[in-house]
């Protein structure tokens, strides 16, 4: 389904490149739910983004559905995110002009999703998160926990075969915290993809497999 | 409604940073408005007409400025060949005193001769704001410009005194942004009668008896027409060479002295226009520029969902288009507002600053959305050359 090979990534830095992946390979199977852990500054962040394409890598291939999509043109790259990838963020990254209706509605409007199916289907997911009344709602009006919820609607809204989730419990107390990582594990039995990464152990429990990036390298734990 | 207020409430900063630079780009265009009217204005009605005035020096001033110019040398005028219409005039400073004369605000006292028609081919009337304009026969009327019914409070109706005479305002000209503003047009027989009254030399001379004038002689000058397939130049010159005693004033050869001696306001124009373009220019940009590059974020996630470089761009540059519309046309009204308000109170002393031409506010508005939607381009361009998380990261 996704696989990595041989992912170089070195960040400028004030005074020396900074090396955060010296080569990883990585790969995940449709319906498996993958943890990547690690130290804070250790690169999942960076790997889960060459993962979804939200950032270029300086060397390997990231292959899905055996295509290199990696290799894909900056707008293809765009196309192959809102067709396939759902990101869900530590930070949530909502809109703050958008009320949660719209924010998951965002999903569909890159992909071509008729409006009025597509407001019926955000609602409906809304309303499964427990956030059926709060749709109208503002981010800032929402709570952390509430946020994280809407964002995952609008991960899962297009029904991407891939969910990459950085941190999704990072700002959650543990009650909404645990409602998500229930989300990703169920999406995951429905036969997606999930790869989250996190520096947390809860995360890792039930987890199909874990690999932890040291010294920008994976191993499997 | 419940999503668009906010919406709206996100750019009302960026809208307000876009009104002022707009509203600076208006005003000072404004008043570069007005001095170009000015100088066209005088400009369009050299070129209308021939004036023609005694040779020497006399009371007449303005566009009639010369010696006397008697009723047989004006029946000489009309004689020559391309000639066609000649009216009398008699063009006297309202207030002859030294400190009146030579400002670019005097106020002229215009005698006309009603009963020739204008020859001036780009002024056969005068636009007539309220009240009616003279007519032959009348007297102790007369029709003042927009300025000089401001500044003196006057309008059709009131009552005015010219040289110790009592005269009926019967009507007030339009807004023409250049000399006759400042105007009192009376009926020829009432402008000889005050000249003569401002005049104690020609009192005494007529007086004495010395020399036989008649009231018909009592001419500053006058407006002459030329047929419609001659040159107006080649008919000067003909009058030139054909009448003697006669300053001829060739068009387009005053045209040229006026552009010259008004080459002063032009560069000021210019100067100004440069100004608006620059300050509400850099202003504008500014602004919009600014916007997008403070939403990074927001386009960092827009990206990451599947927005597309040309997707993106389409956003920003509609977003940047009805921001820039909105803040173009709220500037105009500022503008409008500052404008209309400061000639309101400069129309006490006569004078108008601002005029906001039709092709300005189109002009403005034009170019702030030309401007608003390069300025959004340039900065889509820089944000979408960034990765999606750099974008995100970068936004904070």
């Amino acid at each position: 389904m996704l696989r990595a090979e041989g992912i170089v990534k070195t960040y400028r830095g004030p005074s020396a490149p900074i090396p955060v992946l010296a080569g990883v390979d990585f790969s995940v199977e449709a319906g498996e739910f993958t943890v990547i852990a690690g130290p804070s500054g250790s690169g999942k962040s960076t790997l889960l983004n060459v993962l979804g394409l939200l950032e270029d890598a300086d060397g390997g291939t990231v292959w899905f559905r055996d295509v290199a999509v990696t290799a894909l043109s900056r707008s293809d790259k765009g196309r192959h995110r809102g067709r396939f990838v759902g990101f869900v963020f530590q930070a949530f990254l909502l809109l703050p002009s958008l009320t949660a209706l719209d924010n998951v509605l965002l999903a569909g409007r890159y992909v071509g999703a008729a409006r009025a199916e597509g407001r019926r289907r955000a609602s409906a997911l809304l309303e499964q998160f427990g956030m059926g009344e709060r749709g109208a709602h503002y981010p800032r009006e929402l709570s952390g926990g509430e946020q994280q919820r809407v964002a995952f609607c609008r991960a899962i809204f297009n029904d991407p075969p891939l969910i990459l989730a950085d941190e999704p419990t990072g700002n959650l107390d543990d009650d909404n915290g645990a409602l998500i990582l229930k989300a990703l594990r169920a999406r995951a039995q429905a036969g997606g993809t999930v790869v989250v990464v996190t520096h947390r152990t809860d995360v890792m429990a039930g987890a199909d497999a874990v690999y932890a990036l040291e010294n920008g390298r994976l191993r499997r734990w | 409604m419940v999503t668009l207020l906010p919406r709206l409430r996100g750019y009302l900063f960026t809208v307000i940073g876009i009104a002022v630079g707009v509203a600076g780009l208006v005003a000072l265009g404004a008043m570069s408005e007005r001095i170009v009217r000015f100088i066209e204005g005088g400009d369009r009605f050299v070129l209308g007409q021939i004036s023609v005035a005694g040779r020497g020096m006399g009371m007449g001033t303005g566009f009639t400025a010369g010696g006397l110019l008697p009723a047989a040398t004006l029946r000489a005028v009309a004689g020559v060949p391309g000639v066609d219409g000649v009216q009398a005039q008699v063009m006297l400073p309202l207030n002859p005193t030294t400190s009146q004369f030579m400002t670019l605000t005097q106020e002229l006292v215009l005698g006309m001769d009603l009963s020739v028609p204008s020859p001036n081919r780009h002024y056969r009337t005068l636009p007539i704001r309220s009240g009616r304009f003279l007519r032959d026969g009348d007297r102790r009327v007369a029709v003042v410009g927009a300025s000089f019914a401001a500044s003196h409070g006057v309008d059709a109706g009131s009552r005015l005194a010219l040289e110790g005479q009592d005269y009926e305002v019967v009507g007030v000209l339009e807004r023409m942004l250049t000399a006759p503003d400042r105007f009192v047009i009376v009926p020829i027989a009432d402008a000889r009668e005050q000249w003569v009254a401002k005049d104690p030399m020609l009192r005494t001379l007529l007086a004495s008896g010395g020399v036989a004038l008649t009231a018909s002689d009592l001419n500053t000058g006058a407006a002459v027409g030329w047929r419609n397939d001659e040159d107006p130049d080649a008919v000067a010159l003909r009058i030139r060479e054909r009448v003697p005693g006669v300053n001829v004033q060739i068009p387009s050869e005053l045209s040229r002295l006026l552009r010259s001696s008004t080459a002063f306001f032009a560069a000021l124009t210019m100067g100004i226009s440069a100004l608006g373009l620059v300050i509400g220019g850099l202003s504008l940009a500014n602004t919009v520029a600014a916007a997008v590059f403070e939403r990074i974020r927001d386009f960092g996630v827009k990206r990451a969902l599947g927005a597309t470089d040309l997707q993106l761009g389409r956003e920003v540059l509609g977003e940047a288009l009805g921001v820039t519309l909105s803040g173009g046309i709220a500037g105009i009204v500022i503008a409008l507002g500052l404008g209309l308000g400061i000639d309101a109170w400069a129309s006490r002393s006569g004078q108008q600053l601002f005029f906001f031409s039709a092709r300005l506010l189109a002009g403005a508005l034009g170019f702030s959305l030309l401007l608003g939607a390069a300025s959004a381009t340039y900065a889509t361009l820089r944000v979408v050359r960034l990765s999606p998380a750099e974008a995100i990261r970068r936004g904070g």
